[in-house]
Order: C-alpha cells, then structure tokens, then sequence
C-alpha cells in the first residue's frame, strides 16, 4: 500500500468517525466563538482597534481552539488501541500522521469558516474585499499549526498531563508561525489591503521546514 | 563527590576571574560608565547558551540515530545548562536596561529572542518529567528538542523583521558597535570562560543522570522481581 | 562609579545563579547515590 493512499485511508477514517457524533467539531466552533465574545469584554476594541488587533484575536482563537482540539484526536486512538491496529498495517507512520493532519486541517478549516463571518461581524471589519488572500494566509498557517500540533500530540499522548502539556509544547514552536500569520493579517485588514510578502515567505519557510522535519521523524513517533 | 567539589571549585575560579577582568581590566565605557560591564556576563552567557542549545540538538540527532541512552544523558544535561544560561541572559537583561532606560524590559530583538528560547528549553524540561518510560522519553525529548532547535532560525528571523518593521530604540546596540580592542579582548576571554563554564557543568549534569538510569534501571529489576515473587 | 551597585548586584545573581545550580546537581547526585546504594542493598546483583 503506498503512502498517499494510506493517507487517504486514515482520513477518511478520521473524518467518518468525527461526522458520526461531531462532537469534535461542535466543542471547537462553539469554543472559538466564546473567545471571540470574551475578546470584546476584555478589550472592547474601537473600530479601529478591532482591525488592528483583530488579527491577533483570530490567531490566538485558533491556537488555543487548536491546541485543544488535538489531544482529542490522538487520544481517541489510544482508548481503542486503534494505533496498534494501524502500525500493524503496512501504512508507513507518516502516512498515519499526516491523515490525521489532513483531518485536523479540515476539522479547523470549518471552525475558520465560521469564525471570520461573525468576527466579521461583530467588530465590524470586512473581511469580504480580501477574502482570497486571506483564505489563502489561513490555510498556510493552519497547516503549520495542524503539521507541528498533530506529532505533538501523538507526543502528548505518550506523557502524563497532556491536556496541558500539549499547549505547552505546541504554542512556543508555533511563535514564528504566528508572527507571520498575525503581521500578514493584520496588513490584510487594514484600511488599505497590502499583502507583506516577507512575512508570507516566513509561513511558507515554516510549513516546509516542520513538514519535513516531521516527515524525517515520524517513524521514532509512533514505535513501540 | 569529592571529585565533584573540586570541579565546584574550578568553575568558582573561572567565574572569579571573569568577573575579575569584567570589572576591573575592562576600560570604562563613555555613556553608561560602570553598568556597561554587565555585557560582559550578559553577552558571553548568551553565547554559552546558545552553544549549549546546539549541544541539546546534536545529541538529540545521535540518540535518534543511534539509540545509545547516553546521547539522551547529554541531552537532558546540555538543557538543563542552557536554561541556567539562558536565565542568566534574561535577568542580567533587565538589571543593565533599568538603570540606562528606566524600564526593567523592553522587547528588544535579543532580549525577545532570549525570552523565546528560555521557554522552549523549559518546556523540554518540563516534558522530560511527564514521560515515565526511560526509553519513550529519551525518544519523544529527542523528537521536540530537533523540533525545538529548527524553530530557534525561524524565530530569530522574525523577530528581526518584527523589529525592523517596528523598530525601537535599541538598549544593548551601543557593546557591539565598535569595541574597543581591551574590551574586545575582555570579552572575548569572558566567553571563553563562559564555554568552559557551560561545559564543566554539563560534565557534572551528565554524571547524576548516569547515576540516576543506575537507580531507575535497579528500581525497575526491583519492581519485576517483586512482582515475580508476588 | 555610577549605577555600581546594580552591576554589583548582577554580578552577584550570575554567582548565584551557577552557584544554585551547582548545588542542585551536589543534592541531586547524593540521593542518587543513595538510592543505588539502597537498591543493591535490597536486592544484591547475582
């Protein structure tokens, strides 16, 4: 079985397994949205404020939201001994680990879906007029955060405390990542809409490096 | 341990003669007068750190490669150092800032860098405690620590463009540029004595965790031929 | 001098700081030894 389709086969499996309950998906979206109320309280951001700080409030919704979501994913494996069955299989561990990846880039990609509306929404900052390039800034950074977050669970579930540990690992590696993501958001949507290619090219540098790190590495992850 | 006491006090005259050269031989500096020669704890640190971060990193590549627990001892170690190092940086950081700028931080590119990597460290360490099989956690510290050290670029280059895009007075810009050739030598002697610092103590780390798997690996036997018994 | 006193005190938390932590690895080596000599004392090596 080649690698890509046991990548395929793995999430397929995961995302059949989320549509049954959706219970993933729902805690997640419905978290996000508290955080983005909780911001409002916290800060209540004028009009300009909001677009300023509004892109550090989607990245760190999606960190923290993110960083939640995956100790499910992997621990959900362990409660049924899942993992033994696949590393039986002739699925290479990466093939494993980047199925799972997919699924939880998907599974973020919807809470994104519904975040930016109502972010949009209730501190009135179009997003619409920039829409693709922020679309596109989105899926450069959820990659990053999916890539790092989905080993590092696999790590987590390994250790005692991963519910904390897992954002203590994951939120440091991912700095860089969101100083890209924020300062590129942030240009995104201001007053004048200018896409900063550097930054850019510091997200791109970050999915490449961490994917092939992780490509290298995944075969220590997941032995026994 | 008495072998270890005298290595204690090789290191305590090292430090003494650092701070010796720092504080006496180095010639006063025009702007700041006597806080400027914190930089040379404060800079020579960093750099220990920062090879001790690299140690942490090649040990960590060898242990996954070859699977021998003693590159994880040197890895653990070569942490732990770099975190004293690295503590040393961050708080001498702000007792030279105080007094020259009347702030006790500022987010200044090598301060924020330090701060950065302090914390990765840290959360190495902290990993290291929750894992309890010695074999799985000599695997997954190796995995975050390669993890950990790929990131140390990345974060180094965007704090630069963070800081070039919003640019702040720089608080420790004026040690670098153009030292004199005494303060030169000073700090260059300091950062030797710095390494050899950074290294002796990796020695001593390195020796309790040796001692420590000797307890493990025997506690472990223990607890099978209790449990055979049983 | 100016400001001696806060390079004093930098220069004596540097100390404290390697000083700490050599006293750290002095404790935590000791009950090492400890535990090995309590170990092989329970359960002698055949």
């Amino acid at each position: 079985m080649n690698s890509a389709r046991a990548a395929a086969i793995v999430l397929g499996k995961e995302i059949r397994a989320e549509m049954r309950t959706r219970e993933l998906l729902q805690t997640t979206v419905v978290f996000t949205l508290i955080v983005v109320t909780l911001f409002n309280f916290a800060f209540e951001p004028t009009p300009d404020e909001a677009r300023r700080f509004g892109a550090g409030l989607i990245w760190i919704t999606l960190l923290f939201a993110g960083s939640l979501m995956l100790n499910p994913s992997f621990v959900r494996e362990q409660a049924n001994d899942t993992i033994y069955a696949l590393r039986m299989s002739p699925a290479s561990a990466f093939a494993i680990v980047f199925g799972k990846t997919l699924a939880n880039l998907i599974f973020l990609g919807i809470t994104e879906l519904i975040l930016l509306p109502v972010f949009s929404l209730l501190y009135n900052v179009p997003v619409l007029p920039v829409l693709g390039r922020l679309a596109f800034i989105l899926f450069l950074g959820t990659f990053g955060l999916v890539m790092v977050g989905t080993v590092f669970s696999a790590v987590a579930a390994q250790a005692r405390m991963r519910e904390l540990l897992l954002p203590l690992l994951l939120l440091p590696v991912l700095i860089p990542l969101m100083f890209a993501a924020v300062e590129v958001t942030a240009g995104l949507l201001a007053e004048s809409p200018a896409l900063d290619r550097t930054w850019v090219s510091v997200l791109a540098a970050f999915d490449v490096i961490f994917f092939t790190a992780s490509w290298l590495l995944c075969d220590y992850l997941l032995e026994e | 341990m008495k072998r270890y006491a005298l290595v204690s006090l090789a290191m305590a005259g090292l430090l003494f003669f650092a701070g010796y050269a720092a504080l006496f031989i180095a010639p006063d500096e025009s702007t700041m007068h006597a806080i400027q020669r914190i930089f040379y704890f404060h800079a020579s640190s960093g750099w220990a750190a920062m090879e001790a971060s690299m140690i942490v990193f090649v040990a960590n590549i060898l242990f996954l490669a070859k699977r021998d627990l003693k590159w994880d001892w040197l890895g653990i170690s070569a942490a732990e150092v770099s975190v004293a190092f690295w503590s040393v940086v961050l708080i001498t950081g702000p007792i030279w800032a105080h007094p020259v700028w009347g702030v006790w931080w500022t987010w200044d590119a090598r301060l924020t860098l330090s701060l950065v990597i302090w914390l990765l460290y840290v959360a190495y360490l902290i990993l290291r405690t929750l894992v309890n099989d010695p074999e799985r956690r000599a695997v997954v510290s190796a995995i975050f620590g390669v993890f950990v050290f790929l990131g140390v670029p990345l974060d180094y280059l965007s704090i630069r463009i963070w800081r070039t895009q919003h640019p702040q007075p720089v608080v420790f810009g004026s040690a670098n540029s153009g030292l004199d050739p005494t303060m030169a030598k000073v700090f260059f002697f300091c950062s030797g004595v710095m390494t050899v610092l950074m290294i002796l103590l990796i020695r001593q780390r390195y020796r309790l965790e040796r001692l420590r798997h000797e307890a493990e690996t025997l506690s472990l036997a223990a607890d099978e031929r209790a449990e055979g018994a049983g | 001098m100016q400001n001696f006193g806060s390079l004093f005190t930098a220069y004596l938390i540097v100390w404290a700081i390697f000083i700490l932590y050599d006293f750290s690895i002095a404790r935590r080596m000791s009950q090492a030894e400890k535990d090995v000599a309590q170990l092989k004392q329970k359960f002698p090596q055949t």
